[in-house]
């Protein structure tokens, strides 16, 4: 694991910005056949991105897509995910932390010819906020977004929200879209943004993106993308083998071992933001009982339940946030040991063998093969774990119901501290579905929230985190790695922790 | 069909929103949607609109669904066509041969061929197929779709396998009942008589026995082009083929209930077409049927 982390490193350091690389004529590379001629690259993405409409839609092939098409005002950094300029070129925020200033900057072009400016930013957002588009929650602090002449844009808000970068440029779920875009186009089917590639055409084979010459960082040096559905991995891996692609993230993780000596593939890893996690239901009794939940994450052995889900690509970790992250918190309070945790169920008073039902989905199957490990190890303190196995969309009702004893899931793409933890463990959070309350996690929470300050922001979340893994609202297992493959020879891409795909910089061998 | 759709628990608005969200989000989605509406309400208006052809429009892309399934159908019409065309190829050949020499060599081989067919699963051996021609081979593409007019021979070429694996499954299935039915028109009397009048064997096969076994097929063959017409779905994923299994199979998991309702509209329609054409056959294979 380690050569990996180093390898992904070397590449990110010796990365390749190829801002003005000569680009030539777009070549259309719908249909063609064979593909991969005209300097055009070709990726393997497991599923068909369902619209791209960015303020509507959630699903991540479609941001695969929308990556290289749209920009944000800020954009995570690919070294370390902290927030750095692009369509915004530098901000201030005032004394009190309640207006932000943001300078746009100038000389952008959206793919229609279109100036960027202001009025685009202000369109953009109250559109997000009016009509509650899905990342309307992103801007429950905010009271008003306003432009002060063209390069400008004033954001003002309710309370200090430190996390406003990651608010508005995590992802490009908010991306700016030209002024009455909705209007203008049919944003499920078309796009003008002003990302490298422009939206040339989509069907339920491939999507097509095409180069944006005029494009402010410089126009890429590849003449267009297209990402092809190729859902099965094994199929995937030989379409990259045989070169029909240069480029794909749909790699089973059992073949990481083997693909490593692999000459005809490039394969890296990079530990993800993701994180995996285990919750009990405190409806439902002995799971009330903190004795009970701290004997079953003392009986958990997390090592053990990563290598199986996944083949060992994947970091055990006792709280949320991954290794490599400035707000990582160092807590292990738990070491699997099946005697004590016999000895805490025994103390709870708990009458064994005492049957847990364990809510798992195969819309992520890495989630039921954990669970039988999970279960296996449950056995031996006198937990029958009954595990169920349901499509996401049962699941994700019985999850809102409350209808289940414990349930195994992950939440994917997180930047911030609020973002891993408030929406889950704050009383009433609209993710707390195991039902957590505590009064000082709430204090602390909402302190964490308005705290500008950066290291006193990291301390108060730690000790969030450690009340929150002490009563075990999250029995937390793992965070797992970001796995991607590519022709080896192809260069300037670089694998991101927050699996956004980039293909700006890309040079095909 | 509409109601039981519904039935399966499944919130298409919480699969559309993802796991982050607020209620005032919810709600605006849900009135957009018109799942706030009575079932029978929501029946009529889709029973309304479906007539003048409009089946609504996709909760999950945002697409109108009569535009989802054109463009599909294409790659599914081009499968089963496909498929049924390698099943013949097979079967016929297969199983007449295994009934003219019952308990030969050639017959045994032809069940237990068959019998292999009927009990391999096709995601094995799709994944085979891929990992030798495309992979090692490299003769054919691992998988994918383009249109006939765009590229004629990258068309056949990404066909080829999808169509062999279904082609093979439904050949299997179709050999049998070939041999069974050869087998029984050659025991009839009016073969025997045929024969007995010293008619050459060429003629009695083709005029007597062929004939009189095709009923059988001609059944055995629509039922198996309705099967490969309503999707198959295994296929379709391995070999990235974009037909309607997979846009079924998109639906049922999103709940995306419009897309879903199209497409069992359109498996009844197809259905049924089927059925008729193959009541058709009937009657120019056996004038009898006629009266």
């Amino acid at each position: 694991m380690r050569s990996y982390r180093l390898l992904a490193l070397t590449t990110a350091g010796g990365l390749v910005l190829t801002a003005c690389g000569g680009g030539g004529e777009s070549v259309d590379t719908g249909g063609g056949g064979g593909g991969g001629g005209g300097g055009a690259l070709v990726a393997a993405v497991s599923a068909q991105p369902d619209q791209f409409d960015p303020h509507v839609t959630t699903a991540y092939p479609s941001f695969q897509v929308l990556e290289n098409v749209y920009d944000t005002l800020v954009v995570p950094s690919a070294e370390d995910l902290t927030f750095e300029p692009s369509l915004a070129e530098s901000w201030e925020t005032s004394e009190d932390g309640l207006t932000w200033t943001f300078t746009l900057r100038e000389g952008v072009t959206f793919h229609d010819g279109s100036e960027f400016d202001s009025a685009d930013v202000v369109y953009s957002y109250n559109r997000i906020i009016d009509e509650e588009l899905s990342n309307s929650f992103r801007f429950a602090n905010v009271e008003s977004v306003e432009a002060d002449g063209p390069q400008t844009v004033v954001i003002t808000l309710t309370q200090p929200t430190p996390n406003l970068l990651e608010r508005i440029g995590s992802f490009k779920g908010m991306a700016i879209l030209p002024e009455n875009a909705a209007e203008d186009l049919d944003l499920t089917t078309e796009a003008n943004g002003t990302g490298p590639f422009q939206l040339e055409s989509s069907n339920a084979s491939r999507t097509v993106l095409t180069a944006y010459e005029d494009h402010w960082g410089g126009a890429p040096s590849i003449d267009g993308v297209e990402f092809r559905y190729i859902t099965e991995p094994a199929a995937a891996l030989t379409a990259l083998r045989n070169g029909e692609v240069q480029w794909t993230d749909n790699v089973p993780p059992q073949q990481i071992e083997s693909l490593q000596d692999d000459d005809s593939v490039e394969l890296q890893t990079t530990p993800s933001v993701d994180y995996w996690y285990m919750s009990m239901n405190y409806a439902r009794p002995p799971f009330d009982n903190p004795a009970v939940r701290r004997a079953i994450a003392t009986a958990v052995d997390r090592e053990a339940v990563a290598e199986a889900a996944w083949f060992g690509a994947a970091q055990p970790n006792q709280t949320a946030i991954p290794e490599d992250s400035f707000f990582h918190y160092d807590y292990a309070p738990f070491q699997p040991d099946p005697d004590q945790a016999r000895q805490l169920l025994e103390q709870a008073g708990v009458q064994t063998p005492l049957t847990m039902g364990l809510m798992v989905t195969d819309e992520y199957p890495e989630t039921v093969t954990a669970a039988q490990v999970i279960a296996s190890q449950l056995e031996p303190i006198g937990i029958d774990v009954n595990i169920e196995t349901l499509d996401f969309a049962t699941w994700l009702d019985r999850q809102g119901q409350g209808d289940f004893d414990a349930f195994y899931l992950g939440w994917l793409g997180n930047l911030d501290p609020a973002a891993y933890y408030q929406e889950q463990h704050q009383t009433d959070g609209p993710n707390n579905y195991q039902g957590y309350s505590n009064p000082e996690v709430d204090r602390l929470l909402q302190q964490g929230a308005a705290e500008t300050d950066e290291d006193a922001r990291k301390a108060i979340y730690d000790q969030a985190a450690k009340i929150i893994v002490d009563d075990v609202s999250y029995l937390y297992l793992y965070n797992p790695d970001v796995v991607q493959a590519w022709a080896p020879g192809l260069s300037g891409y670089q694998i991101r922790a927050d699996k956004a795909i980039n293909f700006e910089g890309v040079e095909l061998p | 069909m509409f109601a039981l759709v519904q039935l399966v628990p499944g919130d298409p608005i919480r699969l559309a929103l993802g796991t982050r969200f607020d209620q005032e989000t919810y709600d605006a989605l849900l009135e957009r949607s018109g799942l706030d509406q009575p079932l029978v309400q929501q029946y009529v208006n889709w029973a309304g609109r479906a007539l003048t052809g409009d089946l609504g429009v996709s909760f999950r892309s945002g697409e109108t669904v009569t535009s989802q399934i054109a463009e599909r159908l294409p790659a599914t019409l081009t499968l089963a066509f496909a498929s049924i065309l390698v099943a013949l190829v097979i079967a016929v050949p297969l199983g007449t041969i295994s009934a003219l020499r019952p308990r030969s060599v050639v017959d045994r081989v032809a069940t237990v061929l068959s019998q292999f067919g009927i009990s391999v699963p096709e995601f094995w051996m799709a994944i085979v197929l891929i990992l030798v021609f495309a992979g090692t081979l490299g003769w054919l593409p691992s998988g994918g779709y383009v249109p006939l007019t765009d590229d004629p021979v990258g068309w056949l070429q990404r066909l080829v396998m999808p169509a062999v694996v279904t082609g093979v499954v439904s050949g299997s299935v179709i050999t049998r009942f070939v041999r069974s039915s050869v087998l029984e028109a050659l025991g009839a009397d009016h073969v025997r008589t045929a024969q007995a009048k010293g008619l050459p064997a060429r003629q009695v096969f083709t005029w007597h026995v062929l004939r009189n076994a095709l009923l059988p097929l001609v059944t055995i063959t629509g039922v198996q082009l309705a099967y490969l017409l309503s999707g198959v779905v295994v296929v379709e994923i391995v070999f990235s083929w974009p037909g309607l299994g997979q846009l079924a199979l998109q639906a049922v998991q999103a709940r995306d209930y419009p897309v879903l309702q199209g497409a069992i509209l359109l498996f009844a329609v197809v259905f049924l077409l089927i059925n008729l054409v193959v009541d058709v056959l009937y009657t120019a294979i056996d004038p009898r049927i006629r009266r």
